[in-house]
């Protein structure tokens, strides 16, 4: 079960709203890398991991991600706050505008709604944590290019949290897919799946 | 938001940060006794952080609502309004 506490896990207070900005952030909630898609892969692939600590790594990163799409719908938010028609038209936020409004929808830049086909949950653990590192890359890559698109501090300050937690997330996952081959034939590790394989044995 | 529930949140914050820092880090390290240490030490300055905001604020948790005559966990504001994170 969850628990809701009441602040972002980081502060979000936007003065400037840009709505084309805001769209191009909409990636990091509901597009192929972002945290929508994040908390559900992991959450999700808990399931299959054999190993304990493992599991608490998949649950508390996940848990995780939930916080950061709360900040990343922040950032939206407060980045669409009391637009003119004008403004939704010119910064090309209005192909967003006529289907949303200014609601936050878990959509990537382009307005392609989220879909759990951006993520795996195989029930292999070494094939989940591989597809979690890479993940955690291609997520620290898209707050690279969002740094590489804006100079206001006030965006860049929490799109930079978010970034260092994805390098963190990495370092753990592979700590994790390490914990899960030390209990493996070291001369190989893809001779059987440990979450399936491994039960049927005993 | 006043500067002084502002500076009260940001100690909050920060030492929240500290306790899912630690509880990551101690998941692949389980027998670290300096994280072990930190995360005893951080979580306990959370939990004294917490009551102090929550007793002057309003309830972070609704389940640690104080409530007699009005639900106070509809009386505060949402994290994601402006100045108010």
């Amino acid at each position: 079960m969850w628990k809701y506490e009441k602040t972002l896990e980081y502060p979000v207070n936007i003065k400037n709203p840009d709505p084309a900005l805001a769209k191009v952030i909409l990636a990091q909630l509901g597009g192929p890398d972002g945290e929508v898609g994040a908390a559900t892969r992991y959450l999700n692939q808990r399931y299959a991991i054999p190993c304990r600590q493992v599991q608490g790594i998949l649950t508390d990163i996940g848990t995780e991600e939930l916080a950061h799409s709360e900040i990343v719908s922040a950032i939206i938010y407060q980045l669409t706050r009391n637009l003119t028609p004008k403004q939704i038209v010119e910064s090309g936020f209005d192909a967003y505008f006529v289907n949303h409004t200014t609601g936050i929808y878990p959509a990537d830049a382009n307005g392609m709604g989220f879909t759990a086909d951006y993520i795996q949950s195989t029930g292999d653990p070494i094939a989940d944590l591989h597809e979690d590192l890479a993940a955690e890359q291609k997520a620290r890559l898209s707050y690279d290019n969002i740094l590489r698109l804006t100079d206001d501090p006030d965006v860049r300050d929490p799109i930079k949290f978010l970034r260092e937690r994805e390098i963190v997330h990495f370092q753990r996952f592979g700590e994790g897919l390490r914990m899960i081959t030390d209990q493996l034939d070291a001369k190989n590790f893809y001779a059987f799946n440990p979450s399936f394989d491994g039960a049927k044995k005993k | 938001m006043s500067s002084e529930k502002q500076k009260l949140l940001r100690r909050l914050q920060a030492t929240r940060f500290a306790v899912i820092e630690i509880n990551l880090y101690l998941d692949s390290h389980p027998t670290c006794s300096e994280g072990l240490k930190y995360f005893r030490s951080k979580s306990e300055e959370l939990k004294k952080l917490t009551e102090e905001y929550q007793e002057k604020y309003g309830p972070l948790c609704a389940a640690d609502s104080k409530a007699e005559n009005y639900w106070d966990w509809v009386s505060t504001a949402f994290p994601w309004e402006r100045g108010e994170s």
